[in-house]
């Protein structure tokens, strides 16, 4: 009793709460709170900043984070606009929740937002340094691949001057069965190019 | 019963601002503001300007002392800073340093 700490319902306190011992919020904070104990926010009692100690119990209304070390019991009536992160946590019915809640061990990754942050510095950097080089290459490459296909298209007038001589009969198959797919692709090539004349004209 | 109670082992840094009792028992640096009872008991330390009803203090006080009805200085209190008050006392075994305004 003795070591619980007790804003009351009238009281309004602007600034930091530290230290060690139990909290107990029915009044306004307006300021961080960050104790190694036991925090109950009543349901009279409005926080408007993060809250981190070992166990929190929101009955009230909280604009802020909160993160406990062992527990975060969310319950019924409790009002929060912020993220919550504790090894467990419990919402109750009745208890409203806007934010990003994560359970889990503590030191298991940065915070998302901080993380976010940190990509946010970091990306345009990366795209910055690499955007300038990289592209040129890969214009070459683009600028390569255009040409294999003209030779292949190429390739078919040698087919049929191998189908016209007629002696090995394999090779005529393989002509013929090259044969069967090269025309397609020619026929759309000529109705362009009758098409454009006839435009022209 | 007590409305708002600060208590050992916490530190609050800012403006504190009550309608009802405050019980210090812990630390306290900014700004103190109550309508009514304020008490730093042994081992509450203030840094701060207290502004109050009936005002105790047994603890450390360092800030001046407004208060609407009377400050008790009890045995074991130090206090470093001006008092302003209707009534005053200052209990053998208090440290105090610092002016007494009293209405007159």
């Amino acid at each position: 009793m003795k070591d619980s700490t007790v804003i009351g319902r009238t009281s309004v306190v602007t600034g930091r709460i530290t230290g060690t011992g139990d909290l107990e919020i029915a009044g306004r904070v307006e300021g961080d709170v960050a104790v190694s104990g036991e925090v109950v926010i009543d349901s009279t009692g409005m926080v408007g900043a993060n809250v981190s100690a070992t166990r929190i119990v929101v009955r009230g209304a909280v604009r802020g984070d909160l993160t406990a070390e062992e527990a975060l019991v969310v319950e019924s009536g409790a009002r929060i606009v912020g993220d919550l992160k504790a090894p467990r946590i419990a919402i109750a019915q009745g208890g409203l929740v806007r934010g990003y809640v994560r359970t889990g061990g503590m030191a298991a990754a940065p915070r998302p937002r901080a993380a976010a942050a940190a990509a946010r510095t970091t990306v345009p950097e990366a795209k910055a340094r690499p955007a300038a080089p990289p592209p040129q290459p890969q214009r070459a490459v683009k600028a390569a691949p255009p040409a294999p296909p003209a030779p292949v298209q190429k390739a078919p007038p040698p087919a049929q001057k191998a189908e016209t001589n007629h002696k090995p009969a394999p090779r005529g198959a393989a002509a013929a069965g090259a044969r069967v797919g090269p025309p397609p692709p020619v026929v759309p090539v000529l109705k362009k190019g009758t098409k454009a004349v006839q435009k022209k004209r | 019963m007590a409305s708002t109670v600060i208590g050992a082992g916490i530190t609050i840094e800012g403006e504190v601002t009550s309608d009802e009792d405050v019980v210090v028992q812990g630390t306290l640096r900014g700004k103190l503001i109550a309508k009514d009872a304020v008490s730093v008991e042994q081992g509450g330390s203030v840094e701060a300007d207290i502004t109050g009803g009936p005002v105790s203090v047994a603890g450390t006080v360092t800030g001046n002392i407004t208060s609407s009805d009377r400050v008790d200085l009890q045995n074991g209190a130090k206090v470093i800073g001006n008092v302003k008050a209707a009534r005053i006392t200052i209990a053998d075994g208090a440290q105090f340093k610092g002016n007494v305004d009293m209405d007159v």
